[in-house]
């Protein structure tokens, strides 16, 4: 656990000088690449995380990659069309409050010049940010999995699955495991709880699988052992606790101290981010779980990887990596728009056909957005965590490690 | 304080008008959206002041009316097509409704025990609406439906005219507490809010006074929470329920100075004001530093002034007054 | 069936024992002090990162480093009580439970600037054991906090009674003025009676660690289930705190048992509220301390 601390420190440190250099007008001289001198003016684009309040520390991350991808962009010679402009991130903390989210992306569109936004990570939030975005006419991306963002919107795209393709990828995955599943789903009274549970429930049957138990509980733990108690008493052989880190942990922990013996597929969530391991350690050797990004999928999401790892101490993790593709995706329709108009912008977008490169770099290899700003080619990978990292297994086409039998 | 208010007619007026004007004059929208949030924050908390300013009773649950006024117009909106203009009254009267037995459960209790029954009905409201996902769109909430400009649906396209409802939700709940604070309604109140078993002594009512006044508070504050959804774009159990609503209901009024009339919008002008000056200065990603200096000014106000900021002004008033020499006819009332 | 039920009422019993020291911690002070403390579960949380970076840089084990997380938090409480609350002891409820919550919310963000939204865990040799009783199932570290708690509960309640400055606290409580005119130091007392509480807070910080994770916002996680344990056990009553807690704890278990794990809180609120609805001043409201 020692190492934990440290690293952690270290990765404080340089996330602390990091911030320092790359706030406010600052931002430009940011990269190191100011001696470059650019003619162009910057383009801004806006990030919306939850920097402080209960997702802070995934927030965290998001924004890390975030600077990463800009970082990449730029070195790369930024915006082509735009006589090499710079991507300019403005990061504001929404605090993982509903007002706070509502008032920030008012704030981030009304203040600066943005050309798109991404955000906000918490389905909730991202819901607000996207009905302000769409107001305002501003394309806005994001990796969040609510299907509700996909109803009813031009301005908001979403180039991963959805939480019902979740569903049905995490309910396949139990004939790795058992041949005649019962599972026992338990999720947390949230939007991403219900949202995702219910894309189980629907889909079981279809599947072949028996939902044994079906259980919402509150958000916020503070013992998970009443909980993994009436899990044993469900006679379930398989269990899916939609749930975020806290809870979890002591999911995980109560399941172990209470010996019983069952079969997890975390889901995705708290589940594939590299804290779960540091919280449970070797105990989460051989989980399954679900992403919508992870950082095994071909080449250039390794390298990607490797780049954040020398920055940050720990892999790149699902939504974050996500989000270094969605920085290219806004790359790429500000270079054929050539225009940092957001309308323009969008319409890029909407028209954006990409099967290589940094934003094609998720499962599927492409991106080509539906009517309803969906990615046609998006589709989950169930992970698997093996020696402190996680494994792409599953589907048999995205694998890139044999599963570990436990 | 009534001195302040009467005799300072003019700078009232003064005041509307600097506010009626303000969307002209400010170019931002987001200095308009500061402003919104502050008028709501302000208007919360003369609604609030009602019960715990003048009657005294530390409510932390006046979220519960608040989300029962954002639900109600909400759920007539989306499932009836009601105009949120209608369904703000309606959640008004659901508000009412719902403070009677919450007003005769809690009003046995004193201190700390009302405070803490309060908070449980907001809390168990809330994971009500949680559970019974069918009812209202459960954890997920929902959003609402995007009808471009539509002044008669409570949408509009720029910020300027929802500055202006809310300014009038204000000026409405300034206008209430200022007819109660002179009426004989006022004077129980206060007497209820100084020493419940004296007022009771010498024949007030005290229950029925404060059932009343509860009414009138769970009404403006319900009227709040359809603003305010209308105004995010989106509703679930954990916005409209929450917890920070209550607190800041109450923390307004008490930095300002509770039991005045223009207490809460003073207080919620200092602490909003500071904490969206807060949020843009170092919005930027210093995870908790913005917080950590709100906090800081909120134990420095307690600390140094516990009266509420409106002791400064009211005394800086006088001053000027005194100054003048026209303070030749003093009010008695004082 | 039957074991199920045992079951659910151990581990209610196990998780009670660690509200019991939360509450008993915010009824000591309110009794003496006369102040709701909104921000006691964030020095849990201060005693969890204790507890956390001893076992983390030193190896301490947790049980070992909860002597030490107990003193730090009676010095900080005695500081608290001298700088802070002796300032607005004369002023009403509003100010004084308003000065807690802006304290939560400082140690709260103070938390988030030094340590990160990071979850911490210490990992210990009795982490993930359990011993078994029949088919009854008991995790060993809860059982360890359990013990530590009624252990620590219970010399508290020899030190209120078999001791003198134990003795005058007591008597601060039930009447200050004649307390004051009896020679006791009302000032020496409250910083006593904050300091012992906030030391309970840190042994429950202590306590915890072995099998939950630390984190800024984790104090406001038990301090709901405190204030409701504190209200039902009658405000001021130490006695009363610790049963309540107690049964809170086989309450929220059973309810997630049979009324669903989504309803636990709600059983634990009504039962508040009806409690109240029926005794105004708690359970234990006519007995005495």
């Amino acid at each position: 656990m020692a190492t934990t601390w440290n690293s952690t420190l270290a990765k404080r440190r340089n996330r602390r000088d990091f911030l320092k250099k790359s706030t406010g007008a600052a931002a430009l001289a940011a990269f190191g690449i100011a001696r470059k001198a650019f003619t162009a003016e910057p383009v801004n684009i806006g990030g919306l995380y939850p920097l402080t309040g209960s997702f802070a520390q995934i927030g965290q991350g998001c924004v890390n990659a975030a600077k990463l991808a800009v970082q990449m962009v730029n070195e790369a010679g930024g915006i082509k069309s735009l006589g090499g402009a710079p991507l300019n991130l403005i990061v504001s903390d929404v605090q993982s409050d509903t007002t706070v989210t509502r008032t920030e992306t008012d704030r981030l569109i009304s203040a600066y010049k943005l050309s798109a936004i991404h955000g906000a990570f918490a389905s909730a939030l991202t819901l607000i940010a996207s009905e302000v975005a769409e107001r305002a006419k501003m394309p806005l991306l994001t990796g969040s999995s609510s299907d509700q963002l996909n109803k009813n919107r031009r301005y908001t795209f979403t180039p991963f699955s959805r939480a019902s393709q979740f569903a049905e990828a995490q309910l396949q995955m139990t004939k790795l495991v058992s041949d005649s599943p019962k599972v026992a789903v338990i999720f947390e009274n949230t939007a991403f709880g219900t949202s995702t549970s219910n894309g189980l429930r629907e889909q079981a049957s279809g599947q072949g699988v028996e939902v044994v138990m079906f259980e919402p509980y509150s958000a916020g733990l503070t013992d998970a052992s009443p909980l993994i108690n009436k899990v044993r008493a469900s006679g379930a052989n398989m269990l899916f606790p939609v749930s975020y880190l806290n809870d979890l942990i002591l999911i995980i922990r109560a399941i172990r101290q209470n010996g019983l013996e069952i079969a997890i597929n975390g889901g995705s969530g708290g589940f594939v981010i590299p804290d779960f391991y540091k919280n449970v350690g070797s105990v989460a050797e051989g989980l399954l779980g679900v992403a919508h990004w992870n950082h095994d999928v071909n080449a250039d999401a390794r390298k990607v990887n490797e780049n954040y790892k020398k920055q940050y101490g720990e892999f790149l993790f699902e939504y974050a990596g996500g989000l270094v593709a969605q920085t290219f995706m806004i790359a790429d329709a500000l270079e054929r728009a050539a225009s940092t108009d957001p309308q323009k912008v969008r319409d890029a977008l909407s028209t954006l056909d990409v099967s290589s490169g940094y934003a094609a770099m998720g499962p599927g290899g492409k991106v080509k957005f539906g009517p309803n700003g969906k990615n046609i080619y998006a589709h989950p990978v169930g992970v698997q965590w093996q020696h402190g990292d996680l494994a792409t297994v599953f589907p048999k086409e995205d694998a890139r490690a044999p599963l570990l039998k436990t | 304080m009534r001195r302040f208010v009467s005799q300072g007619g003019f700078w009232v007026g003064a005041l509307a008008a600097i506010a009626v004007a303000l969307p002209f004059l400010v170019s931002s929208t987001f200095a308009i959206d500061i402003f919104i949030r502050v008028l709501l924050f302000a208007f919360i908390g003369v609604a609030w002041n009602l019960m715990g300013g003048y009657a005294k009773q530390l409510s932390l649950g006046h979220a519960a009316y608040f989300g029962l006024g954002a639900y109600t117009s909400t759920i007539l909106l989306i499932r009836y097509d009601v105009s949120p203009w209608i369904g703000m009254l309606a959640g008004g009267i659901v508000a009412m409704l719902a403070s009677l037995p919450i007003g005769a459960l809690c009003f046995r209790l004193r201190g700390p025990y009302f405070a803490i029954a309060t908070i449980a009905t907001a809390q168990v409201l809330m994971l009500l609406f949680l559970k019974f996902r069918d009812f209202a769109w459960g954890a997920e909430g929902t959003t609402m439906p995007n009808l471009g400009d539509a002044p008669l649906m409570m949408q509009f396209d720029g910020k300027a005219p929802y500055y202006y409802v809310v300014l009038v939700l204000l000026a409405v709940g300034l206008a209430i507490t200022y007819w109660i604070e002179r009426s004989w309604m006022g004077y129980y109140l206060v007497a209820v809010g100084e020493d419940e078993d004296a007022a009771e002594a010498i024949g007030v009512d005290a229950l029925q006074i404060k059932r009343n006044i509860y009414l009138v508070s769970a009404f403006l504050t319900a009227l709040a929470g359809t603003f305010y959804v209308q105004y995010i774009y989106f509703i679930d159990p954990n916005t409209a329920f929450s917890f920070n609503v209550s607190v800041e209901a109450a923390l307004v009024s008490i930095v300002g100075g509770i039991g005045t009339l223009w207490g809460p919008v003073i207080g919620t002008v200092l602490l909003e004001g500071t904490s969206a000056l807060l949020q843009s200065w170092l919005g930027g990603g210093h995870g908790g530093v913005q917080l950590t200096v709100y906090s800081l000014i909120l134990i420095a106000v307690i600390l140094y002034r516990p009266a509420g900021l409106i002791g400064i002004l009211t005394a800086a008033y006088d001053r000027v007054i005194a100054g003048t020499k026209r303070l030749n006819k003093v009010p008695l009332d004082d | 069936m039957l074991t199920t039920i045992a079951q659910a009422v151990v581990n209610g019993l196990l998780i009670g024992g660690i509200y019991a020291l939360v509450s008993i911690g915010v009824t000591l002070i309110f009794g003496v002090v006369k102040i709701v403390n909104f921000a006691q579960g964030e020095f849990v949380m201060i005693g969890m990162y204790i507890t956390f970076f001893l076992a983390t840089s030193f190896g301490i084990d947790p049980l070992v480093a909860l002597v030490i997380s107990m003193l730090a938090l009676f010095f900080i409480g005695v500081l608290l009580q001298h700088f802070l609350i002796r300032r607005v002891l004369e002023l009403g409820d509003m100010p004084q439970i308003f000065l807690t919550f802006a304290l939560s919310l400082l140690l709260v963000n103070i938390a988030l600037l030094l340590f990160t939204a990071n979850y911490r865990t210490v990992q210990t040799a009795y982490s993930e054991t359990a011993i078994h009783i029949g088919a009854i199932n008991v995790p060993l570290a809860k059982l360890i906090a359990f013990a530590v708690a009624m252990l620590l509960s219970g010399l508290l309640w020899m030190f209120l009674h078999g001791t003198d400055l134990g003795k005058a606290m007591r008597a601060a409580a039930q009447n200050r003025d004649v307390a004051m005119l009896m020679g006791i130091n009302p000032d020496r007392v409250y910083c006593v009676a904050v300091g012992v509480a906030l030391a309970l807070a840190g042994a429950a910080g202590s306590l915890l660690m072995p099998f939950y994770p630390a984190y800024p916002l984790v104090g406001q996680i038990f301090v709901l289930m405190a204030f409701v344990a504190v209200v039902l056990g009658t405000l001021g009553n130490i006695t009363g705190a610790l049963i309540a807690s107690l049964m809170m704890g086989v309450a929220e278990s059973l309810g997630i048992q049979f009324v669903g794990a989504d309803s636990g809180l709600i059983v634990v609120f009504v039962m508040l509220l009806l409690t109240l609805a029926l005794r105004p001043n708690g359970l234990f409201g006519g007995w005495s301390r």
